[in-house]
């Protein structure tokens, strides 16, 4: 018997170890979500991000010129923009004086660098130098002076991993501005686009494209993108639409974390009706 | 007694990592990236054989989804399957003939094509787009942007071993 398992091991010990270790892989791959790994994941990354933010710190002061006109400029239009604003904002605040509505505008921020991205065309992450101790939590919005970016996933003391929107596990329900009709927006691999649209929507090309108020992740208006093709799906109810995001995620560099995850009570309250159901 | 070779090979992923999440994205095109990672790992898998190669992939797989943030197990799987195809050009007396410049390249460029493959397997994506358009963005191109970098490196390649 040994002489059987020791001329098997001897004449197949490479495939004996791949297959072992795929085993392995794939057993891991359904532990993704447990508590375990997540604590690993956060030490792990947190230990490397701390070499990580010296290295690209050296390289974004080579960038700072750049982006100090390109601030510059941005701070020129917003002044304008601003300038129209505050008209629209006091016809806005008697109004909703009237409705005694509540003001939902002041979110906090938490400013942020990215210090590395791994940017793959299916599953595109960054790491952000800000972490808990900054009062990230996964879930929060991460966004630019564009709009969304991304969405914290995992987070340790001092940084954390967001999911850009080029990521397929990242679906976000989103909803034209003009129209204000929702759909699920998804990174499809090699575009952004709203799935299961159907055709009786009034999109156009052009439209701006904003996160919906039902959004169980970012449950505030958050520009994405303008609508850049309408699909023509001659079968079925349902067109695709191609989305084209504000936000180039090979050039971001510095980012904010709003300070925001859906309010515990309102999933509870959800959760429960559901149940009763 | 553990070669030194082995200690080299799992101490310099995490300078290559760095590389790899803070510059390689500078010179990406399209978004698609070279992966510095599986030239190191071919390498591995040519010079200490492919059992070496195999275990090698493993874990710089785990370690690469463990702190990218990647589905742990995916890069795990397309890294394993990559060092042991590498490692079947582990043969004693060719060994230094897969390593001159153009071989290896040719050699990067296989495992490059199956290692992205398999991660693009994993990354789930929808069964509605074409798959040989995805096949060419997720695969081959990639795979022939590594291969273009492990051909300017080999070129650079001194006669004796590196590590």
């Amino acid at each position: 018997m040994i002489r059987f398992i020791s001329s098997t091991w001897e004449k197949f010990k490479e495939y004996i170890v791949l297959v072992v270790l795929i085993i392995i892989s794939l057993a891991l791959l359904s532990q993704n979500n447990s508590q375990g790994i997540q604590k690993v994941r956060a030490v792990a990354f947190g230990s490397f991000a701390s070499v990580t933010s010296v290295f690209s710190d050296i390289f974004n002061i080579s960038n700072l010129k750049k982006e100090n006109e390109e601030l510059r400029r941005t701070n020129a239009e917003i002044m304008l923009q601003l300038s129209r604003l505050r008209e629209s904002a006091i016809v806005n605040d008697d109004l909703k004086g009237l409705l005694a509505l509540k003001d939902s505008t002041k979110y906090p921020l938490i400013i942020a660098s990215i210090i590395s991205k791994s940017l793959s065309k299916s599953q595109g992450t960054v790491t952000l130098n800000v972490g808990s101790s900054s009062g990230v939590k996964p879930g929060m919005p991460v966004i630019t002076d564009k709009g969304i970016a991304g969405i914290i996933f995992s987070v340790s003391a001092n940084y954390s991993i967001a999911r850009t929107l080029n990521n397929v596990d990242l679906n976000l329900t989103v909803k034209c501005e003009r129209t204000r009709e929702n759909a699920v927006m998804k990174w499809k691999g090699d575009r952004l686009v709203m799935i299961n649209v159907p055709k009786t929507f009034g999109l156009k090309k052009g439209d701006r494209i904003v996160t919906s108020e039902i959004s169980s992740i970012v449950p505030v208006p958050i520009p994405v993108g303008i609508v850049a093709e309408i699909g023509n799906v001659e079968m079925g109810i349902f067109n695709e639409v191609t989305i084209q995001p504000f936000v180039d995620f090979q050039k971001v560099e510095n980012v904010f974390v709003l300070g925001l995850v859906k309010s515990k009570e309102i999933d509870d309250i959800e959760f429960n009706f559901l149940n009763k159901r | 007694m553990i070669k030194p070779a082995y200690i080299v090979s799992f101490i310099l992923f995490f300078p290559l990592l760095l590389i790899q999440t803070t510059i390689v994205p500078l010179i990406a095109i399209d978004n698609i990236i070279p992966d510095l990672i599986i030239i190191i790992l071919v390498y591995y898998a040519i010079t200490q054989g492919q059992i070496y190669g195999t275990v090698l992939g493993f874990i710089y797989g785990f370690l690469f989804d463990i702190i990218t943030g990647s589905l742990l197990g995916s890069t795990m799987i397309a890294k394993t399957i990559a060092g042991f195809t590498a490692g079947y050009f582990s043969s004693e007396n060719k060994r230094d003939q897969y390593l001159i410049s153009y071989n290896f390249a040719l050699i990067v460029l296989l495992a490059s094509l199956i290692e992205s493959t398999i991660s693009a397997f994993f990354s789930s994506v929808s069964l509605n787009t074409n798959i040989f358009i995805l096949f060419i963005q997720y695969a081959l191109f990639p795979a022939l942007y590594t291969s273009s970098i492990a051909l300017l490196g080999m070129i650079f390649y001194p006669k004796r071993r590196l590590f």
